[in-house]
């Protein structure tokens, strides 16, 4: 997936999968939080141009 | 060379190896699929594709046989096949859809012109009755959207997705494309009103489904009104499943496609059968 999102020019750090189990609530955390300062680093979708930011307001 | 390939099917036909031969038919200059029943229908309008020749008149046989098959109970099916649509039933007997016994393969090579104008990775079949072997054409298009920096794809991406009227054309030629539901007609998972479609979803998302499929036969993109390069696309999801899965679509051999895994193995229709 990040390889074809990277061939269609998204950056592909947009994209995470990671396994977490039920019991492990502080890695959970711990992942969400670093994916999150991490998007919020990239700044916004280069998507979001045009009719799609219009849309979404 | 054509009545090379036409007296090889009137033999199937007249043997009865065959019920039917799903092949080409010239119909006052148009060239269509048809499927012949008798070795007389093959006197009239019998085509490789062009007068005499395989011409560039390509369609999804595999595909048409696979409905063949269907159609009757137990019989053979004749079907002629170019390089790519010999890569197209491969895959279909990977993805069960179709029986190996049912299918009796009619090759013919393509011409050098052909294989170049479609980059063609191997423009003949294992065993052909007529038509010469040419080179096989490398890959360059995948290549020439790597050059360019992550802007540069998704710009360039992005304004060919924005040609799409939507047509489904691509998904209709694609002699892999054998789902009775299909994701792209599904409103909630992608917007269905809208023309071009959501960009880039509606494409992306066809893409992922041609990952382990795609047998690169580039009629998606011949039959594009609008002229997008879908095949290079698919040509990048089909060298990741190579790279992650070593898996190769439209080769011979039983290898499930690592999308398929949880389906039934091949030759068989349910997982417990």
């Amino acid at each position: 997936m990040k390889q074809l999102l990277a061939f269609s020019g998204i950056e592909p750090e947009r994209l995470e999968l990671k396994w977490v189990s039920s019991a492990e609530g502080p890695r959970f955390a711990h992942v969400v939080t670093d994916f999150v300062e991490r998007i919020r680093g990239l700044g916004p979708s280069p998507l979001r141009t045009g009719a799609s930011a219009r849309k979404a307001g | 060379m054509i009545d090379q390939v036409r007296d090889h099917v009137k033999g199937l036909l007249d043997d009865g190896k065959i019920v039917a031969f799903v092949g080409l038919k010239d119909q006052g200059g148009n060239v269509s699929p048809h499927v012949y029943t008798n070795s007389d229908d093959l006197n009239n309008g019998f085509s490789l594709g062009d007068l005499n020749t395989p011409g560039d008149a390509r369609y999804p046989l595999a595909r048409i046989a696979m409905t063949a098959v269907s159609q009757d109970e137990k019989g053979a099916v004749g079907v002629l096949v170019r390089g790519c649509d010999e890569r197209a039933l491969y895959e279909l007997l990977r993805w069960n859809q179709l029986d190996a016994e049912r299918i009796v393969k009619v090759g013919i090579a393509c011409p050098a012109e052909l294989a170049q104008a479609h980059e063609c990775r191997k423009p003949f079949p294992d065993e052909y009755v007529a038509g010469e072997k040419t080179d096989p054409v490398a890959n360059a298009s995948v290549d020439e959207i790597m050059g360019k920096d992550l802007l540069g794809r998704l710009d360039y991406w992005k304004t060919e997705f924005d040609k799409c009227i939507k047509c489904y054309g691509c998904r209709d030629v694609c002699p892999v494309c054998f789902c009775n539901v299909c994701t792209l007609e599904e409103d909630s998972l992608i917007r269905t009103g809208d023309i071009p479609p959501e960009n880039p979803m509606f494409h992306l998302t066809r893409a992922v489904h041609m990952a382990g499929r795609c047998i690169d036969c580039n009629l998606c993109t011949e039959v594009c009104p609008a002229e997008i390069p879908l095949r290079t696309l698919y040509k990048k999801v089909a060298e990741i499943v190579k790279d992650e899965f070593e898996y190769v679509t439209g080769e011979p051999g039983d290898r499930k496609s690592p999308l398929n895994i949880l389906g039934p193995d091949p030759g068989h229709t349910a997982a417990n059968d």
